[in-house]
């Protein structure tokens, strides 16, 4: 049985309409990851799971009962917010007691789970202090705790990491990670950082403008993104996206043209408008006595270490090429560039779905 | 530089004469001439009897008059009375208008009102509303079955006849005050409570009232302070009758001065009740400097 079943759930303020017609379903134990640009209603869904606000329509159900009309408190779940909202007067130890008070739990009780909390968290030495008291990233395991101690079924984080450092950001992601693989909670994780989404991730919905654009494993949405939205959005630098015709069972793009590789040979039509998606790390630099190869003029070299990424002009297209350090040449010099064709993606220049095979 | 600097503070310091001609003239003088006019006896009747140098003894005889004493009573329950209503209300008040319904804004606005009229002004609207047989409130009451009460010719209800003038006017500050401080307290500790569950007593209680504490002392201390000297609403009301029911330490320090012309007395007296505020603006800033959150 489902965790968390979503069937074509919609949220609407006055005539605007934020989230439409989501369905999802989250297994037990599963940590899922609703992923999006700002404004896309990812945060607005996790409000709907945790009650904070109303479904418009459709039915959500947890733990296999609709709650559509069901009070917060009575859902099972509990939530950890973006700029923590812990009770600013209380003492961390105070502030998990506060959680735990409605549940009405012997004081042996609320002790133990409040010091096994802190162990876990590595919050012992802190219960006394007040959360003025504490850095940001404690201040983020005390909102984790606070959750914590009420042995919730469903775990609900609304942007946990936005408020923390860089570095920070790193080892809470790690810390979480972790929890995670040691409680086996089910968690709902509300992002707009893809290598959050990436790394903490079983599943991963990526949502843009109220819609689902696909749910799918990281390893399925970074491979097999079903629509240029997705193919942009997961990867980093971004995937190049360059305008291109079917002609003459060729792809004619500005400035090359290219025989449609036989995989694409039967999803494609005659005079289709398509555009083509090639990871960084799928254009590579070349001779120029090689037949496929493109001139390109390298404007910016970028060393990150192990690689290099070049910002490259070829024609009117502006492409960015993740190359091995060792292979980079500097910013200005005139070279010549060829796209992997294997590893590329096409996509429907009207409707931005995949023409790659599932 | 320097030269003009220099000639700039000149410039600032003639700008700033009229403002301190001012405030030396009706504030600072007047001041020291109350100090020294309370150790002398200067009978306003007799104005050209030369002040005689009294020592302390103006202060020892209102320190241990039973008057005195009585009236710092009254000005204290006074206070007790008027202060709680209105911590009680304006809170109440400010949690009712702060919620997001229909007309709280106008709400809001309405009942600033009362707080905008000059007391004396107070005064007279509730002399008509407390007029024993043509006043509106009595007659009021008596649909609801309650007799004619003698609002400000009775021992009993004078008082409250003054607290609740005083309440009517100043909730709306404590309530100002409150409002302002609900609406800058975050809105997610509550949708956390919402979730975890926790009853809305527990959260008013637990989560509302300790981070409202800090402001609320400041407005009781603010209130404490201006209640201390409240002299206008019951000069129109009572004029501190029936007897002395409601002789307050302002209306004691004006009936000595300009009733009876004992000016010694009077700046004597207006002396005791200046180091009593000074001691509640002490407390007040000290309140201020604490900090809750640490």
């Amino acid at each position: 049985m489902s965790a968390i079943t979503l069937s074509n759930v919609t949220k609407r303020y006055g005539a605007v309409q934020v989230v439409h017609g989501v369905d999802l379903e989250i297994d037990k134990g599963e940590f899922v990851v609703l992923l999006g640009p700002s404004g896309c209603g990812k945060t607005t869904t996790l409000r709907m799971v945790a009650g904070l606000e109303d479904v418009t329509g459709g039915k959500l159900s947890i733990g296999g009962q609709v709650v559509n009309d069901v009070a917060p408190k009575d859902r099972g779940v509990a939530m950890v917010f973006q700029n923590y909202a812990l009770y600013p007067h209380m003492t961390v130890r105070q502030n998990m007691e506060f959680a735990l008070r409605p549940l009405k739990l012997g004081a042996d009780e609320v002790e133990r789970r409040i010091n096994e909390t802190a162990e876990i968290l590595g919050l012992s030495e802190l219960l006394a202090r007040k959360p003025a008291q504490l850095s940001g990233g404690q201040r983020q395991r005390v909102a984790m705790g606070r959750a914590m101690v009420r042995t919730p079924d469903v775990f609900l984080f609304d942007e946990p990491l936005s408020n923390l450092d860089a570095k920070l950001r790193t080892q809470v992601r790690w810390e979480i990670g972790k929890l995670h693989q040691r409680l086996g909670t089910t968690v709902l994780y509300v992002t707009h950082d893809q290598v959050e989404a990436m790394t903490l991730a079983d599943k991963i919905v990526i949502m843009r403008d109220g819609y689902v654009e696909q749910v799918g494993t990281p390893e399925e949405v970074y491979s097999n993104p079903k629509t240029s939205f997705v193919a942009t959005f997961i990867g980093s630098p971004s995937m190049n996206m360059i305008d291109a015709r079917i002609t003459d069972g060729r792809i004619e793009a500005d400035g090359f043209s290219h025989p449609v590789p036989t995989r694409f040979a039967g999803r494609v039509t005659e005079g289709q408008d398509v555009t083509i998606g090639i990871r960084p790390i799928s254009i590579e630099l070349a001779h120029a006595d090689d037949e496929r190869a493109l001139p390109a003029t390298v404007e910016v070299t970028e060393f990150l270490g192990n690689e290099a990424l070049l910002d490259l002009r070829v024609g009117t297209h502006e492409l960015v090429a993740e190359i091995p350090a060792e292979q980079r040449v500097p910013s200005g010099t005139k070279t010549h560039i060829r796209l992997n064709f294997d590893l590329a993606h096409f996509f429907d220049a009207g409707t931005g779905r995949s023409l790659n095979a599932e | 530089m320097a030269y003009i600097r220099k000639r700039n503070k000149k410039i600032f310091g003639i700008f700033l004469v009229p403002a301190m001609l001012v405030l030396f003239l009706t504030t600072i003088y007047p001041m020291l001439y109350a100090g020294y006019l309370s150790f002398r006896s200067y009978d306003l009747a007799k104005p050209f009897v030369p002040r005689v140098f009294v020592g302390w003894s103006n202060y020892r005889e209102i320190l241990t008059s039973s008057e005195f004493l009585h009236t710092l009573i009254v000005t204290a329950k006074l206070m007790a009375m008027t202060l709680s209503v209105q911590l009680v209300l304006g809170v109440g008040i400010a949690l009712l208008v702060t919620q997001k319904l229909p007309g709280m804004g106008v709400a809001r606005t309405l009942l600033l009102v009362p707080m905008m009229i000059s007391p004396v002004i107070v005064g007279l609207v509730w002399l008509f509303l407390y007029f024993p047989e043509l006043g509106y409130l009595n007659y009021f009451l008596s649909f609801l079955g309650v007799g004619a009460i003698p609002w400000i010719t009775s021992t009993n209800w004078a008082l409250w006849a003054i607290a609740i003038a005083d309440i009517w006017q100043w909730t709306p500050f404590v309530m100002m005050g409150t409002a302002a401080a609900v609406q800058s307290l975050s809105p997610e500790p509550y949708e956390a409570a919402m979730i975890d569950g926790n009853s809305r007593w527990d959260v008013f209680t637990r989560v509302t009232l300790p981070q409202l504490k800090p402001v609320l002392v400041s407005l009781m201390f603010l209130r404490a302070i201006d209640a201390f000297k409240i002299y206008d609403i019951i000069f129109v009301l009572t004029k501190g009758g029936p007897g002395d029911t409601t002789e307050v330490l302002s209306l004691f320090i004006y009936r000595q001065s300009f009733t009876f012309w004992r000016m010694g007395v009077g700046a004597a007296a207006s002396f005791v009740s200046l180091v009593i505020i000074v001691v509640l603006i002490t407390l007040f800033f000290k309140s201020l400097n604490r900090d809750d959150y640490a």
